[in-house]
């Protein structure tokens, strides 16, 4: 793996692994029975402090505008977005 | 001249890519390298023979080497491919070189290790080898108590059959519930019940700080102190196995995982890749996921085996419909859950309800929660988690073929269902929560009058 990909992939794992536990937080004050609360290592002050909030400040459609412009998602590796429509009904192939 | 193709991989989504090349094209010769004695065997039932719920290892197996031979396959077992030249269409095993025309990698995952002292003591088990697997279930006979470190699908399995064989099992984990990296905390109660019941102390919220011992492990050292145990089984994450394909030049994406197409195709000409070791986007998001299922790993070695074989066969983005059994508890999903959808950011909408998997009064009928999640002002589905006794897994596989279509909130509201006693309710479960979700939304909009429902806030 390349020193870039290793990067990217280390901060992406830090992001998720933050909004995660912001996530489960929120969850678990509606649902604090049968619930723990989550181990927070030290550290990690700039993501719990400034990431998370930050992130949380964008809305949705701008978020996901962002991540096709740093092309975090997969359609410029040959994805396709699906259309989400029924589908046409399924034919033979013609021999 | 026959085409060679090279399957490196005998897993899941190499025997399925090495198999449908093969029928695809029969003059393609197919060859199939694997580290391993066994194949075509499955791994998912390990924790189940653990917990004597299936009797026998031997059970586990579905085919023969000697099967796939017949079929046309050339077979080469305990073999490992040690590198890979794309310049040349090489392969490196056992000192020689084999040539290839095509090639699909396959090279699955290796268990991530914890990063602690003492991680290397013996007595430390990962399942995955169903030898080595048959070897630890003698050691099991000879032990009182087992910690499972890591609460993820096969933790949350493997403890369940632990305390259902009569073990003293410690299951310890960082997060607040078990699962908490798909599930919500609504679902993951009754499966802290449930593994409760069944002799399993829940040490959640807790971090493993190391292993203790001289040469065997006698302890794991926590941030809620020493639990003492005779053995210790780690589930932690599944790690993209990706050292061959990187070295010889593939790329890797965001999640560790190799980087391919919808045809499976990598960036390399004439090679494709399937399985754990790929990444492939979400169907809602189009952000690149990894670490799915056995089902998964399958239908991706189809599409790579018969694209090798020169069909043109796509693979849709995934939603991911997922499922287990859990202490005496059914829990399943798709897609995403509050958990994931909060931390993403993602607005949406929330239907409950609550209803019975057969007619009320017929016996074996269980109780069965859905909740979905939709997307505010269209109510396309977006995602779902569903518990209860029978039935959890079709309806998380339909809700997630469903919400690919972009099946709404009012489409379940009214949908059509079965009603016969001993298998069908006559309120179907989803219907009755998606019918809760539009009233509550209908007299949100009475509330506060707005052009579009509201969403809960992420």
């Amino acid at each position: 793996m390349s020193r870039l990909a290793a990067e990217r992939a280390r901060l992406r794992e830090q992001a998720e692994h933050h909004l995660r536990i912001a996530a489960m937080e929120d969850l678990r004050r509606r649902h604090s029975q049968g619930t723990y609360a989550p181990y927070k290592p030290r550290g990690g002050w700039f993501w719990r402090l400034v990431f998370v909030p930050l992130y949380r400040r964008v809305p949705w459609e701008a978020k996901q505008k962002a991540m096709r412009a740093m092309r975090m998602t997969a359609e410029g590796n040959g994805w396709t977005p699906p259309a989400r429509t029924p589908g046409e009904p399924w034919r033979p192939p013609q021999p | 001249m026959t085409e060679r193709l090279i399957v490196i991989g005998g897993g899941g989504a190499g025997i399925s890519a090495a198999t449908t090349a093969k029928r695809v094209d029969p003059d393609l010769k197919v060859s199939l390298y694997t580290e391993f004695e066994d194949i075509a065997y499955s791994p998912c039932g390990i924790p189940f023979v653990y917990g004597g719920e299936i009797p026998r290892f031997e059970d586990l197996f579905l085919s023969t080497v000697d099967r796939y031979v017949s079929d046309g396959l050339d077979m080469r077992m305990e073999t490992v491919v040690t590198d890979v030249d794309l310049d040349r269409g090489t392969i490196t095993a056992r000192n020689q070189h084999e040539g290839f025309d095509k090639l699909i990698v396959c090279t699955g995952f290796v268990w991530e290790q914890p990063d602690v002292p003492g991680a290397n003591l013996e007595g430390l088990h990962y399942v995955k080898n169903i030898r080595k697997a048959m070897e630890f279930d003698k050691v099991l006979e000879s032990v009182k108590t087992v910690a499972v470190v890591g609460a993820t699908p096969l933790g949350v399995e493997m403890a369940g059959n632990l305390g259902h064989r009569g073990l003293e099992v410690h299951f310890i984990d960082e997060g607040p519930w078990v699962l908490h990296e798909v599930l919500d905390p609504d679902v993951a109660e009754p499966v802290h019940e449930s593994l409760t019941k069944r002799g399993v102390t829940l040490h959640l919220g807790t971090a493993v700080h190391g292993f203790v011992g001289d040469e065997r492990v006698r302890a794991v050292a926590t941030s809620g102190g020493e639990i003492a145990c005779d053995v210790v089984i780690v589930c932690l994450h599944k790690v993209p196995n990706t050292a061959l394909a990187t070295a010889a030049g593939l790329a890797v994406g965001t999640t560790g995982g190799l980087v391919v197409d919808d045809h499976m195709r990598t960036g390399a000409e004439g090679v494709w890749a399937a399985g754990d070791v790929i990444e492939v986007p979400h169907g809602l998001t189009m952000i690149p996921i990894r670490g799915l299922t056995g089902s998964h790993a399958y239908a991706q070695g189809r599409t790579a085996g018969a694209n090798a074989a020169g069909d043109d066969r796509t693979y849709d983005p995934v939603w991911v419909p997922w499922g287990l059994v859990a202490g005496d508890y059914t829990i399943g999903g798709f897609s995403l859950g509050e958990t994931l959808a909060g931390a993403m950011g993602m607005p949406y909408v929330l239907a409950k309800g609550v209803g019975v998997s057969r007619a009320r009064y017929f016996p074996g009928a269980t109780r069965t929660h859905v909740k979905l999640l939709a997307e505010p002002g269209t109510l396309k589905l977006i995602g779902g988690q569903v518990h209860g006794g029978e039935g959890v897994k079709e309806r998380c596989d339909f809700l997630a073929f469903a919400a690919k279509r972009g099946a709404t909130l009012e489409d379940f509201a009214w949908m059509e269902n079965i009603y016969s006693p001993p298998i069908g309710a006559l309120f179907e479960p989803i219907a009755i929560a998606a019918q809760n979700g539009l009233a509550e939304l209908r007299k949100q909009a009475a509330a506060a009058p707005s052009p579009a429902p509201s969403a809960v806030p992420a």
